[in-house]
């Protein structure tokens, strides 16, 4: 429970706040997983920097060779964002799956990332993208692939108060899907997702990128399977065989919400139609 | 920069208020106790919408936001609706359809409903049951409120005021 709660007006102002502050800190920025925390009565940090207005972290911005998405850009706005319609398919096919419609009002990529659940399915969209993630600590900036952010359940690679700034997408015309198995059609954490990027020559893929949701430690690209299907014809055997190889690939859990074998076996089903939704 | 700031200040179904209040009360608690009682606390966890608002003119649930972060902003709660006697179209088409059993679910619908209604055109079926998709109802079975909902979306676009675009499809 917040005793203090601080909103720096910029970045440049931020960093020189977070030195004086209470060391339990924790940046706010949509809110929608670490006040549910608060509610739950499981979240002990006293003080709590709102970020959900830097002006710095809330743009989309497009430059000759890549989009950059505002880490604290919320969700419902990549929705409505014409170029993140263009050169992101597949996270704006994961976003009627994210939560719900108020829910999206109010969460952020950011949030998605920092947070790092292996179920998070803006995340796991954005590592099929091939998505960097650019971080920033005082002076210092860097930036890295973003599977690469994810170092098990619930750790990332993130510094003390190292901030998530944006999130690169490259900009190649490609197609892009997301299906993802919940508890029920929509608004439910997922049993198993699967989101797919795919740049076809014809009907031959020049690049195969595939991410996988809650069958893993972290948000899973499946290295394997998209090195695979570089090259091949996009038929049903390909599409089979590359079904069946991503099941040989994961690593899921039996846990509440599902079981280890479903799980492997719906990554193969769920792969299988994206990839047909592809074909089509 | 405020920091450990007791006040916060925000317009509130139109009138700029000023309240006090702790870091770690949450917008649904300030609401609540300075009399907007309409909005309900159900889970305090961003699943049921009984607690929905409407900030700047987005659908937002109370219970995931310090009131803090209500600053400078446009709240709108379900006190801003209908009255007993004049009631808003959804209030009355809910009502005429049966689709009020405990209530305690109607005020977060009605406030998602009325963001649906101020964000979007010619509204589909699909569009509209995805709005709707954070308010849960744990009374009725959803098919009266549904065809509350649907007879209010028909009868605001019968309305005269008829723009340039038409169709179903969005
Ligand atoms: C009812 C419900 C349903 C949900 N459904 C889904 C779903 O379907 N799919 C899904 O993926 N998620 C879902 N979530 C989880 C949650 O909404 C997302 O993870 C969301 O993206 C978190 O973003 P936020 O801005 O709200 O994060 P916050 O809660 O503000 O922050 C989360 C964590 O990230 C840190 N953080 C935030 N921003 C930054 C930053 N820029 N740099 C560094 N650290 C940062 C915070 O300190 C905190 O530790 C759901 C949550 C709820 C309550
Ligand atoms: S009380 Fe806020 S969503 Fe249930
Ligand atoms: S009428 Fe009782 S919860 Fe909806």
């Amino acid at each position: 429970m917040p005793e203090i709660i601080v909103k720096p007006a910029s970045l440049k102002e931020l960093w020189k706040t977070l030195p004086a502050l209470g060391k339990a800190r924790r940046y706010l920025a949509g809110g929608t997983d670490i006040v549910t925390a608060d509610n739950a009565g499981a979240e002990s940090s006293e003080c709590w920097v709102d970020i959900s207005d830097l002006p710095e972290l809330g743009a989309i911005k497009e430059t000759a060779r890549a989009l950059f998405i505002g880490s604290g850009v919320k969700i419902s706005a990549i929705e409505n964002s014409a170029p993140a319609r263009r050169w992101c398919p597949a996270l704006i096919a994961a976003i009627p799956h994210f939560a719900s419609p108020s829910l999206r009002n109010m969460a952020t990529l950011g949030g998605n990332a920092a947070n790092g659940s292996p179920c998070a399915d803006g995340v796991c969209a954005l590592v099929a993208e091939g998505a960097f993630v650019h971080l920033a600590h005082n002076g210092k900036k860097r930036c890295l692939p973003l599977k690469d952010l994810f170092l098990g359940p619930k750790r990332t690679a993130l510094e003390k108060d190292e901030l998530i700034t944006a999130f690169e997408v490259p900009k190649t015309k490609h197609f892009g899907a997301y299906l993802k198995l919940g508890p029920r059609a929509y608004f439910g954490i997922s049993k198993a997702a699967v989101a797919v990027s795919l740049e076809m020559s014809g009907k031959t893929v020049k690049r195969a990128s595939i991410a996988l949701g809650s069958v893993a430690p972290v948000p899973f690209y499946a290295v394997k399977t998209s090195a695979w299907l570089a090259g091949k014809p996009l038929s049903s055997e390909v599409v089979l065989a590359a079904a069946a190889l991503v099941m040989t690939e994961v690593s899921p859990i039996t846990d509440s919400r599902s079981e280890a074998d479903y799980r492997r076996e719906m990554c193969g089903v769920l792969l299988e139609r994206a990839l047909k939704s592809v074909c089509r | 920069m405020k920091t450990n700031t007791c006040s916060v200040s925000f317009s509130i179904n139109g009138e700029k208020k000023t309240f006090a209040t702790r870091p770690d009360e949450k917008l649904l608690d300030l609401l609540r106790r300075e009399g907007y009682k309409g909005t309900k606390y159900g889970c305090g966890q961003g699943t049921c919408g009984a607690c929905t608002v409407i900030m700047d003119g987005r659908a937002v649930y109370a219970c995931l936001l310090y009131a803090m972060q209500a600053e400078g902003r446009k709240v709108r709660t379900i006190e801003s609706m209908g009255t007993y006697d004049k009631p808003a179209p959804i209030q009355q088409e809910l009502v005429a359809a049966g689709a009020v059993q405990c209530g305690y679910c109607i005020p977060g619908i009605i406030m998602s409903a009325t963001a649906l209604m101020e964000t979007e055109k010619d509204i589909s079926d699909e569009v509209a049951k995805e709005y709707m998709d954070g308010n849960l109802c744990r009374c009725t079975g959803y098919e009266k409120i549904w065809v509350a909902l649907r007879r209010t979306l028909d009868r605001a676009a019968a309305e005269p005021k008829k723009k340039a675009s038409k169709g179903g499809k969005k």
